[in-house]
């Protein structure tokens, strides 16, 4: 990792910003699969989970429209599966070649920066901590869908195939299947409309996973350390702390 | 003078609101149909005694032009003891075309040609239920030309017309005749047998589901969509269920099921629509429903596979424990389903208030800084 623009001759009224390369082109396509599959999923899914409520009946109006909606939310699941299946192979090739980047996976460290964090926001501390390639919160939240897309895949096939699944485990996996497919659709939807729509687009408009960069201004601010390892430089501005 | 005057569309109104009173009490007495004096004496009768100086002889009969046989004798003990004769209710009061002797003459073909020619007189009398059948299937089999789909009387007899629901048992076994085959299957049950064995007031005779007068056809779309809501009627009634000990959230429960929930919304958008998601008669039976603990019950825990097999046709034996009956969620009946609800109840609360707590704190500090920086 280095910086891709290298600092073009300053003139006067010209700002240089220098970008810092954050996602490669692969895990980009990745997360508009994600995007596109977790976003179907969930429309069609809560449409079907509301079934009972008018505004659902509103949408499926006929028999033929909710056969629709079911056949919608199989193929998104289908590539979200996909999604899943090339996104842990290549982990398992990073691992097996011994190349699996470390900056994903929790720390102590992350647990160290989500309390100063804390201490920070209720104003008990001065300075934000400073976060490596990925914050705590950006970890979190990969994690936190890692599995809720993981129980989601699960519980969906149990609900897709009963009669299959219950050659093999006891039949009363069936409704509990159903009931997490349900509830984790709702908790995953909620904690990413609140959590990662907050941190992307209200905290400030951070599109580093459409563009695959990010400016200076935000690496120094939201990701101190890792700035200050790439460029040897110190991350601190004199409006550290402020609103980006 | 000038409060008179304002009076005086009061006093218009008033009046008015008097004449319409009294009309409207006039016409509901002289519609009233049904508005016999019981208090009086009862009445003479002299028309029946007349008609029975000839009816009354055992031998009386007359042959029709098919060659059927029609006895003309009515049995006086008979008429005298049904509901009709004590009320003053005379025969000419049904057979209207007859007021003198000698009578005229009749161009009935067969027997049943004049029953369904004489029933049509019921209406005079009693215009909402004859209105009723008009609906029925019966009606729509005779309108399609089944000379044998019933009419009032076949219901209800004819000279010896009684209270058709005294014993509760005989409303049943007035449907029997016909449907013998039902008849059989519906005594067995537990309906049934607890019907004609004690006499239970509580349990459902064929037209506490199948309606009295305007009788639908039971294997609509329709119907069958009602099915959950119409069982409902008494297994959800906690005075009824009470007596017999059993549970009245079957219907609740059953709403939220996979089962329930196609069913209700197709009862909602679709009712003429045929679903196949299992209604109550789909695995409790129809006519010969048995408690679960009876081992010919269609849901005993021995026959619950193949009922299940109906619909999901290749289910194997670990199915039948998918279905977590009408019973709530329960550690040791369904404890994985419990698992994942109590773990829910607490992991969905926890991740929505902590992500609202998180952002809400982040927006308060922005905004404390902005208002600082502004402020330096």
């Amino acid at each position: 990792m280095s910086a891709v623009n290298s600092a073009a001759p300053a003139t006067h009224g010209v700002q240089v910003v220098r970008f810092f390369a954050r996602f490669a082109r692969a895990q980009r396509w990745e997360h508009w699969l994600l995007f596109l599959s977790f976003t179907v999923l969930f429309l069609t899914g809560i449409v079907q989970k509301y079934r009972t409520e008018s505004w659902s009946q509103n949408i499926l109006s006929t028999p033929q429209r909710l056969v629709w909606v079911q056949s919608i939310h199989h193929v998104a699941a289908i590539v979200l599966i996909v999604e899943v299946i090339i996104h842990l192979a290549h982990g398992f090739y990073l691992l097996a070649r011994r190349k699996m980047p470390h900056a994903m996976f929790p720390e102590w460290q992350d647990v160290k920066d989500a309390g100063s964090m804390t201490k920070y926001l209720l104003f008990l501390a001065k300075r934000r901590p400073k976060y490596g390639k990925y914050s705590f919160e950006e970890k979190l939240t990969y994690w936190f869908l890692f599995f809720s897309i993981g129980i989601m895949v699960i519980t969906g096939f149990v609900i897709w195939f009963p009669i299959q699944i219950t050659t093999v485990l006891p039949g009363s996996v069936v409704p509990a299947a159903k009931l997490t497919h349900s509830t984790e659709a709702i908790v995953a939807g909620v904690f990413v409309l609140i959590w990662h729509l907050y941190h992307v687009l209200i905290e400030r408009l951070n599109l580093s996973m459409f563009t695959g960069r990010m400016n200076e201004n935000d690496m120094r601010k939201y990701h101190a350390t890792e700035y200050e390892r790439l460029t040897g430089e110190s991350a601190d501005t004199p409006d550290q702390g402020g609103q980006a | 003078m000038v409060k008179s005057r304002l009076l005086l569309p009061f006093v218009i109104i008033g009046v008015l609101l008097v004449l319409w009173g009294l009309a409207s009490n006039a016409s509901s007495t002289s519609a009233a149909p049904l508005s016999v004096d019981r208090s009086a004496a009862p009445p003479a009768q002299q028309t029946e005694q007349y008609c029975l100086s000839c009816h009354g002889k055992p031998d009386l009969k007359m042959t029709l032009p098919s060659g059927e046989e029609l006895s003309l004798y009515i049995s006086p003990d008979q008429l005298k003891s049904s509901a009709h004769s004590p009320a003053g209710i005379e025969c000419e009061a049904c057979h209207t075309n007859i007021t003198t002797y000698p009578h005229p003459a009749i161009n009935f073909q067969t027997r049943r040609d004049l029953s369904r020619s004489y029933y049509e007189a019921c209406q005079k009398c009693h215009p909402a239920n004859y209105a009723k059948t008009q609906d029925g299937i019966h009606a729509k089999s005779a309108a399609a030309g089944d000379p044998k789909a019933p009419i009032c009387t076949d219901c209800h007899g004819a000279h010896d017309v009684q209270k058709p629901d005294q014993p509760r048992v005989k409303i049943s076994q007035t449907c029997s005749p016909c449907h013998q085959d039902v008849y059989d299957s519906y005594k067995n049950s537990i309906h049934g047998s607890a019907l004609i064995n004690d006499n239970n007031p509580d349990v459902p005779v064929c037209t506490d589901c199948h309606g009295v007068h305007n009788i639908q056809d039971p294997r609509t779309a329709q119907f069958r969509v009602q099915t959950p809501e119409m069982c409902a009627g008494c297994h959800a009634d906690p005075q009824r269920m009470s007596k017999y000990n059993l549970p009245t959230d079957v219907y609740s429960l059953y709403q939220t099921s996979w089962h329930g929930v196609d069913i209700s919304v197709y009862k909602a958008n679709w009712p003429t629509i045929w679903h196949e998601s299992a209604v109550c008669t789909d695995c409790h039976s129809v006519h010969d429903i048995l408690p679960a603990s009876d081992p010919k019950s269609s849901v005993n825990p021995n026959n619950l596979l193949a009922t299940c097999q109906k619909c999901h046709k290749n289910a194997g034996p670990n199915w039948t424990s998918a279905w977590t009956g009408h019973n709530k969620i329960d550690p040791q009946r369904t404890p994985y389903l419990y698992a994942v609800d109590r773990f829910y109840s607490q992991f969905a609360q926890a991740v929505l208030w902590l992500c609202i707590l998180y952002v809400v704190l982040q927006i308060m500090h922005a905004l404390v800084d902005r208002v600082r920086r502004s402020l330096k």
